[in-house]
């Protein structure tokens, strides 16, 4: 019926070296509902995601230790059992978007994911946040950006 | 019944390495047997593959969607997506076992269109019994 390409290529395979940053493709949107599979695939997918656009080990880092921060808290705060992720690469930056929050939700996940000696773990390891209301009015979303040029 | 994870992403092949992962994710969090999760993998990798090859031929790619819903040991996992449908590919490069292998992978395997119009392979995997084996006499 089909060729089906290598399935496994673009996560195993060693960044090039290239002139360029990659073209970032477009948003990846995860949707999970509260429970043990939220932590282990948004944390697969994110650094699926930031492999491909030749993010450094030490920034991918920092991500999945924002994602664990993230799925550790988000089900606290979300509106009806289920968190939606969306990831939007850029050029040497990608955004997360964490949606399906209740009012007040973002600000408390933020303020959640403090750990002692290390401090606020969202804020320590994300370049920029902002709140924004729900695009359906009836909740908010927290929006991180990570850079790594 | 609400989704237990959703994916929707670009119909690109190097995506189908990202739904791939999401799924051992998934298994691993399920504890499902290692031999039916790679059933899974393959099962969906070729739902997958049909829509990056066929469903947005000679177009700009449109979203790649799968769900995962888990009901009673049961996990069905619906790929979709909004090509023009599922139809024979004469000219296809495979080899055309895509969905034979589906359904020989899978408990049951459903082809359509859902109420939106929107092209689906709907594929359920029972989590539970033994481990999942191909049985070579079962045609494909």
């Amino acid at each position: 019926m089909s060729e089906t390409p290598d399935p496994d290529a673009s996560a195993s395979e060693p960044v090039a070296e290239t002139s360029s940053p990659p073209e970032p493709s477009g948003p990846v949107m995860l949707r999970v509902a509260n429970g043990p599979l939220a932590a282990p695939v948004l944390a697969r997918v994110v650094s699926m995601v930031l492999a491909r656009a030749a993010c450094p080990l030490d920034r991918l880092d920092d991500a999945l230790i924002l994602c664990d921060a993230i799925s550790a808290h988000a089900h606290t705060y979300s509106r009806d059992g289920h968190i939606s992720f969306t990831l939007t690469p850029e050029t040497n930056a990608i955004e997360l978007r964490v949606a399906e929050l209740g009012p007040g939700g973002a600000s408390a996940l933020i303020e959640d994911s403090g750990l002692p000696d290390v401090g606020n773990v969202i804020e320590r390891f994300s370049d920029s946040r902002r709140v924004e209301p729900a695009q359906d009015g009836a909740g908010e979303e927290l929006v991180l950006t990570l850079d790594f040029d | 019944m609400t989704p237990d994870m959703e994916l929707s992403l670009p119909a690109q092949a190097e995506n189908i390495a990202l739904v791939r992962h999401a799924f051992g994710a998934l298994g691993e969090a399920l504890a499902v047997d290692e031999q039916l999760l790679s059933d899974m993998r393959l099962a969906i990798t070729e739902a997958c593959s049909n829509v990056v090859v066929h469903a947005y031929a000679g177009r700009e790619p449109g979203p790649l969607e799968v769900d995962a819903t888990l009901h009673d040991d049961e996990l069905t996992v619906v790929v979709r997506d909004d090509g023009p449908g599922i139809a024979p590919h004469p000219g296809s490069p495979g080899l055309g076992l895509g969905l034979p292998l589906i359904a020989s992978l899978s408990q049951s395997v459903e082809l359509g269109r859902n109420e939106h119009e929107r092209t689906e392979v709907r594929m359920t995997f029972s989590l539970s019994g033994a481990p999942h084996q191909i049985d070579p006499a079962r045609p494909m």
